[in-house]
């Protein structure tokens, strides 16, 4: 049994054009102190998948409505309010994208890391207020004690990013989730980051969800890698297998595409085109629009992941052998 | 929170209230007729005598500037004149109404805040749910109609149907004798429909702001933090989220400080409220100049000292706006 289980999950949205299909048979699984990298271009539902570990899907107009997410077994799908609020924060954590915006701008730091501790254990207020400080610390921030007193608009956006880790792994969670934690830094900034992440991981043995654009972060951090398109896993596998023999040509675009200052963000230089929008979804390969390679198979019938070159893939000419 | 601010905040204040004196200075020197005629009200039967002493106390037979001197010196003495019609010195006649006058616009306004603030939030944690409607409907009702609509059917409501509060004054006469606990509660019994009567318009801008406040910094990125952190709905709505809703709220009821002491003047005299609304109203009727302009000055001093609160509030709510100036 793996520490952290997608099976099948299934996630709409209600919008004006009707119901969307956000997340379609995502299945994901994770072993504890591994790292999954889940890759793929904006809104092809990677934040979603990870709301839905949260259970913070918006609710409405967002829903789970079928499959399973099962966190050392226990399928947190049917968990109560009260179960999921005490397993958020201590036993899956999340880290978003945003550090300026995420951190509440009329608390101190210190006060937003204690607050986490206080919400789960049962320790003394300046008990947990120690623990801020020893946490700001082992993330690298100099002089803790006393940026521990500041307010957020005080630090820069890297300093936040550390603040938002330490507030994550206060708990000592078993699966730390981190949504892009590194696409609104600097590019210096983002490799401290990914260092600190790995450190950490060490450390704590923290299984890693890591949600990123950046290929280069995932061969150095990722044992294995999911790649998503249109709210669908299309390729998984090991990061070596992966990353050496990419099967989908989505895949392929996407390692090609090294991030560099004028391709970092959301656009592919490799793949012309942009993600559809769910509501336009037919019933072929999400991907078919953009592929260079289309036949009308693909156009007509949803490819399933299937075993290839050691890993899986969903891409007929890569199972069929004619791309 | 830096001294030099406050301070700085409190010479703008008396800078204000510089101006008001000028402007009531002018009033008297505009209003049409013998400024000495004015001041002594236009109750007629002022005698010669009288308005010479009148020129004499005011300077009138001096040079414009050299009588707003002597004007701004009196002020600065804390003499506002005196009034022609109970002749008795304004600053007594204020003296004796400002408390009641200050306990019924604070307590209104916190009243308003408070209730308009906890009604604005339900509403917020549903944005489509029956609080929300009634919120908006409420809120709408409060707009629209006069205050003292309010009062008057709150008098007929619990003069006739209901009759649970008093609707008329400020104590019991048949109380005067009672312990000090037993008169101070009977002056809360008093003060419950003049004060709900003031706050109701203003407790339902409140809740209409508060909601739409709260629902924008519920949208926040720091909000969904909160919820990962695993912190319950009541720590996310009243912790994280209304510190940072409080901002509009705060300047509003800054800004509504004012029109809330204009409404008590309507307030106290539907309930005969002995207050300083009183006063200027029936003031107003004599043309007793000396003591609308004693009531002109204090309501005036009100809105300063609420506006410096408001500034000050802003930056206990907001750490960002600390350390400016
Ligand atoms: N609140 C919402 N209402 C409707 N659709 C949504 C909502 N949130 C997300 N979606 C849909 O889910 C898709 C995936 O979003 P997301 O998981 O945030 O993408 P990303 O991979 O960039 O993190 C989006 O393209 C959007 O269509
Ligand atoms: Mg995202």
């Amino acid at each position: 049994m793996s520490l952290l289980e997608i099976d099948q999950l299934k996630v709409t949205f209600d919008t004006r054009y009707g119901q969307v299909t956000a997340l379609d048979s995502v299945s994901l699984a994770m072993d504890a102190g591994e790292t999954l990298a889940v890759v793929g271009e904006s809104g092809c539902g990677k934040s979603i998948t990870a709301l839905s570990v949260m259970g913070l899907i918006p609710q409405p107009p967002g829903k789970i409505a079928g499959g399973a997410i099962r966190l050392a077994g226990e399928d947190l799908t049917r968990a109560s309010e009260a179960r999921l609020r005490a397993m958020r924060g201590a036993e899956v954590a999340m880290i978003f994208q945003e550090p300026m915006t995420s951190l509440n701008p009329v608390f101190t730091v210190g006060d937003q890391i204690a607050e986490a501790i206080l919400l789960h254990q049962d320790v003394p207020r300046d008990r947990a207020w120690k623990d801020a400080v020893a946490l700001l610390e082992r993330v690298g921030i100099p002089a803790a004690a006393a940026r521990a007193q500041d307010y957020p608009h005080q630090l820069s956006g890297g300093m936040r990013q550390r603040v938002m880790i330490a507030m994550a792994v206060s708990c000592r969670p078993r699966v730390l989730i981190a949504d892009e934690p590194t696409t609104a830094l600097d590019v210096t900034v983002q490799a401290q980051i990914f260092d600190l992440l790995n450190e950490i991981q060490r450390d704590f043995g923290a299984a890693i969800l890591l949600i990123t654009h950046d290929m280069g972060a995932v061969s150095e951090m990722a044992d294995r890698v999911a790649v998503m398109y249109a709210g669908r896993v299309i390729e998984t596998g090991t990061a070596d297998s992966v990353l050496d023999a990419p099967q989908h040509p989505y895949t392929r675009g996407l390692i090609g595409c090294i991030p560099s200052l004028d391709t970092a963000g959301d656009g592919l230089a490799e793949i012309p085109g942009v993600v559809p929008p769910l509501h336009l979804l037919g019933a072929g390969c999400a991907f078919a629009e953009r592929c260079l390679h289309v036949r009308d198979t693909c156009r007509d019938t949803k490819p399933r992941l299937t075993e290839k070159a050691g890993h899986h893939v969903a891409c007929f000419g890569a199972q069929e052998g004619w791309l | 929170m830096g001294s030099g601010f406050l301070l700085r905040r409190i010479g703008y204040g008396l800078l204000l209230m510089l101006g008001v004196v000028v402007l009531n200075f002018l009033l008297i020197r505009l209003a049409p007729g013998d400024p000495a005629v004015v001041i002594a009200g236009e109750m007629g039967g002022a005698t010669e005598e009288m308005l010479a002493s009148i020129r004499e106390e005011y300077g009138l037979n001096e040079p414009l500037l050299v009588q707003l001197g002597i004007y701004i010196g009196n002020v600065l003495r804390g003499d506002l004149g005196e009034s022609f019609f109970f002749n008795q010195p304004v600053a007594h006649l204020i003296a004796l109404r400002i408390g009641p006058t200050i306990l019924l616009v604070v307590t209104a306004q916190l009243l308003s805040i408070f209730l308009g603030v906890l009604l604005g939030v339900l509403a917020a944690r549903r944005p489509n749910g029956v609080m929300s409607a009634f919120v908006s409907v409420f809120a709408t009702i409060g707009y629209a109609v006069p205050v003292f609509w309010t009062g008057i059917m709150l008098i007929i409501l619990f003069a006739s149907v209901l009759p649970v509060f008093p609707v008329e004054g400020m104590t019991s006469v048949r109380l005067r004798d009672a312990a000090w606990y037993v008169q101070w509660l009977d002056v809360a019994h008093h003060l419950v429909l003049p004060a709900f009567t003031l706050a109701i318009i203003y407790l339902a801008q409140y809740a209409r702001l508060s909601r739409a406040s709260m629902l924008e910094v519920l949208g926040s990125d720091y909000i969904r933090t909160a919820r990962a952190k695993g912190a319950r709905e009541r720590t996310v709505l009243f912790r994280h989220a209304l510190r940072n809703a409080a901002l509009p709220i705060l300047t509003v009821a800054g800004l509504q400080f004012g029109n809330l002491i204009s409404g008590a003047l309507l307030v106290e005299t539907v309930f005969n409220w002995p207050g300083m609304g009183r006063l200027a109203f029936d003031s107003i009727l004599r043309r007793d100049y000396p003591t609308i302009m004693g009531v002109l000055f204090f309501a005036s001093a009100m809105v300063v000292i609420a506006n410096i609160l408001t500034d000050w509030s802003y930056r206990l709510a907001d750490p960002r706006l600390r350390g400016r100036t």
